[in-house]
């Protein structure tokens, strides 16, 4: 059996290949701790009751096998905010059977599917995140308004000394406001809405951004 | 001897210079009135798909603006205090979507209870290009070094548009163009004679946005 001599270099090598080999982990488990800012719009005058199910406020994205993305709190936080932009009169409730609102929406909200991008997939020098939501909007009686597909998108400017959950994250948050701009930006524009408010008389403010 | 080496590292370094040019345009020479009271806030535009316009060089360019008594208010909290109408989505790409917002009473207030007199779009990104030569390092027991010789060229263009969010109007653009190339000398070590194209871009941009607030054209 031949003798392996070890040296105090041989062992230095060993530990920084160990240092840089450790340093390329792929797997990425990403909280988001991000705070969200209000948002500036006048509401109109339409009554909504919100439908945050256990599932939507506790959902975890597992977009592929090494990565999960905690978005419950974040997309909790920052839909009710963008819906209380939307609506003068709004209600926050857990199951569509604890609203208490008359002649008004019940939106549900559910992620349809997160997806993530990496400069290892694409040799792009940027992280991605898409995130497809899905809103179901009934009125308080039960009729069907609309399923609205609502997808929004996010990523890092750069991939230049980020780790990967660090830049998934600030993907991730990137998607989420995204997600609140198109909400406010496409809500009212969504024909069956529109129509719903026309039915219902409800006054369309002349100064709506478009 | 020393002379020759002085020579030669002189003439290394001048190589190391980046060209830079900026072209200004002004629709009329009025001053541009603005209050202690008042700021600016310089925006990057982020809706194209394939670059971003970098947080660093925005930082740069507000930061040698502040020299001269403007008031630069932060884009990130500019973009909180009116989110979302500058998401990248949302924000307005042009004049005709910009009165369109300032329509809208609660961001007008937003924008006037921070101050904001002008808001500068910065469009653009620093690239690099024509890769040429090659560098190998090695590590062994007796030592190790660097043997080569690599060359890359950088080039920013950068685009300022000034809209005045009182009046609602354009005041004026400027571009920055600028390119050099930058070595990498693989003599044992490693040694890297960089040409800062970005930083000369953003200072000479920052210069020239600087004058453009303080200087009275008309003169």
């Amino acid at each position: 059996m031949p003798k392996i001599k070890i040296t105090t270099f041989s062992l230095l090598s060993l530990l920084l290949a160990l240092i840089f080999i450790s340093g390329c982990s792929t797997s990425a488990q990403v909280q988001i701790n991000s705070p969200f800012p209000t948002v500036v719009s006048k509401p109109k005058l339409v009554k909504a009751a919100i439908v945050f199910s256990e599932e939507f406020k506790t959902y975890i994205a597992s977009p592929n096998s090494k990565t999960t993305i905690d978005l419950g709190n974040a997309q909790t936080e920052l839909l009710s905010n963008a819906f209380a932009g939307l609506f003068n009169e709004i209600e926050f409730v857990s199951a569509a059977a604890d609203v208490t609102f008359d002649n008004a929406l019940v939106i549900t909200p559910s992620v349809q599917e997160v997806q993530v991008s990496t400069p290892s997939d694409t040799y792009l020098n940027v992280y991605e995140v898409w995130i497809k939501y899905s809103l179901d909007i009934q009125t308080a009686n039960g009729d069907q308004v609309d399923s609205w597909f609502m997808p929004a998108y996010g990523k890092t400017p750069d991939s230049f000394m980020l780790s990967k959950t660090n830049a998934i994250e600030e993907a991730a948050v990137i998607a989420l406001r995204d997600a609140g701009a198109k909400l406010l930006l496409d809500f009212y524009r969504i024909p069956s809405v529109y129509n719903w408010l026309i039915t219902e008389q409800i006054p369309l403010d002349e100064t709506e951004v478009q | 001897m020393n002379k020759l080496l002085a020579l030669c590292a002189a003439t290394l370094l001048a190589g190391c210079g980046a060209t830079t040019t900026i072209d200004e345009y002004r629709p009329n020479n009025q001053i541009m009135d603005i209050n202690s009271e008042q700021s600016v806030v310089i925006l990057g535009r982020r809706d194209a798909g394939h670059y971003d316009t970098d947080r660093e060089f925005i930082d740069c360019v507000a930061s040698k603006m502040k020299g001269a008594d403007i008031g630069v208010f932060p884009e990130q909290q500019f973009v909180d205090a009116i989110y979302p109408w500058f998401e990248p989505r949302t924000a307005p790409k042009g004049l005709k979507r910009l009165r369109r917002l300032m329509e809208d009473a609660a961001i007008k207030e937003q924008i006037e209870r921070n101050g904001i007199r002008y808001l500068v779009w910065l469009d653009g990104s620093t690239e690099t290009h024509d890769k040429g030569g090659s560098i190998s390092c090695a590590i062994g027991p007796g030592g190790g070094g660097c043997f080569g010789f690599a060359q890359w060229d950088k080039s920013s263009v950068y685009e300022a548009i000034v809209w005045d969010l009182t009046n609602l109007t354009e005041k004026g653009r400027l571009r920055v163009d600028s390119s050099g190339t930058s070595y990498l000398l693989g003599v044992v070590a490693p040694i890297p004679l960089l040409t800062p194209v970005k930083n000369d871009a953003c200072a000479s941009l920052g210069t020239q946005l600087k004058q453009f607030f303080t200087v009275d054209q008309s003169e």
